[in-house]
């Protein structure tokens, strides 16, 4: 029997990119899925009718997660249909990318609703389907809540938040035996990162890297996969770092290139 | 009310832009409509006619009437 076979996942934003390799890596051990979608309804019918392919159940949900009212939608849906669910998987994000003094009231609010706040708001609806399920949360955040990148301000501070509410809930969800993380990786292989990165920098980023690739979507599934199954039963609140060792070798290109000198 | 003229409403709502500057033939810059203030628009008109506007379409917009020609072509094909 599969780890995770007889267990429902909810995604939210798994149309694509790290979502939906979480959708696949969590399917592939058997759980059934639930992929939430916001504006791209053809990348997540294709994700459901890959995951169907892998033997699972998959269902199509469409909700912006930055509403409040269309997060409970999704959630008496998924309380209506099923009445249960074993994991949550906080995904979706968006963002503005602007310098600090171009960040307005709308902006600050547009980032901090889908990448934070729905945190929140999913994983206490979650939380009432999860009773007696030993249930499992994980947040996706970004080294941009510890770490500097151009343009990138509302949605670092977004993440910050993230994992400040993932450390929260780790510990009020305890007593619920529901167990709450975070993975956060440096900057994924996706479309998403086209918005924030010319083309051309993605190889000399890579470079910088002391493993000497990008983080694949994939590289973040398996940290996922991890963090939901019994054996990280003890790791609570927790933000685990996915990035090749960029974050903490500052110097590392220029290591390898005084090597021997 | 016109497609159109719900079109105008929305976008006039959530970019804060004066009706009266959006003719057919402005663009967004002209507008002052920011990116944001697109993408809030798209989700809003997606909502009110349950139509779909894929973001590739939307990057073709080269003004507000092609704008408002793409949601009442998608509006017509529901029928």
């Amino acid at each position: 029997m599969k780890p995770l076979e007889g267990k429902l996942a909810l995604i939210t934003g798994s149309g694509r990119g790290i979502g939906k390799a979480i959708a696949l890596k969590l399917a592939s051990q058997g759980c059934d899925i639930i992929v939430n979608y916001f504006r791209r309804r053809e990348g997540a019918e294709q994700t459901c009718e890959e995951l169907r392919q892998m033997g699972v159940n998959a269902d199509l949900i469409k909700a912006n997660v930055g509403d409040p009212a269309k997060i409970d939608e999704m959630f008496d849906t998924i309380a209506e249909k099923y009445g249960h669910l074993d994991i949550f998987i906080s995904n979706a994000a968006s963002g503005v990318g602007r310098p600090i003094m171009e960040i307005d009231s709308k902006a600050w609010d547009w980032t901090l609703d889908i990448n934070a706040k729905a945190m929140l708001l999913c994983s206490q609806r979650a939380a009432g389907l999860m009773e007696g399920r030993k249930g499992k949360i994980v947040a996706i955040s970004s080294l941009g809540s510890k770490f500097v990148w151009p343009t990138y301000a509302a949605v670092g501070v977004s993440k910050a938040a993230l994992e400040a509410v993932t450390r929260y809930l780790a510990i009020e969800f305890a007593a619920k035996d529901i167990s709450v993380n975070a993975v956060s990786a440096s900057a994924v292989e996706t479309e998403a990162l086209k918005f924030y990165i010319k083309e051309g920098l993605v190889k000399e980023m890579s470079q910088t890297t002391p493993v000497g690739r990008m983080v694949t979507p994939e590289d973040v599934a398996n940290a996922v996969a991890f963090l939901v199954s019994e054996e990280a039963y003890m790791i609570r609140g927790q933000t685990v770092i996915i990035d090749g060792g960029t974050s903490i070798a500052l110097v590392a290109p220029l290591m390898e290139k005084s090597e021997g000198k | 009310m016109s497609v159109e003229e719900q079109v105008k409403d929305i976008v006039a709502k959530i970019a804060h832009i004066d009706k009266s500057i959006m003719s057919r033939e402005a663009t967004f810059k002209e507008m002052k409509a920011d990116s944001l203030d697109i993408v809030q628009a798209l989700v809003a008109i997606e909502e009110q006619f349950d139509i779909e506007i894929p973001d590739e379409e939307a990057q073709k917009f080269r003004n507000f009437g092609d704008f408002v020609s793409y949601v009442e072509q998608e509006v017509a094909k529901k029928g």
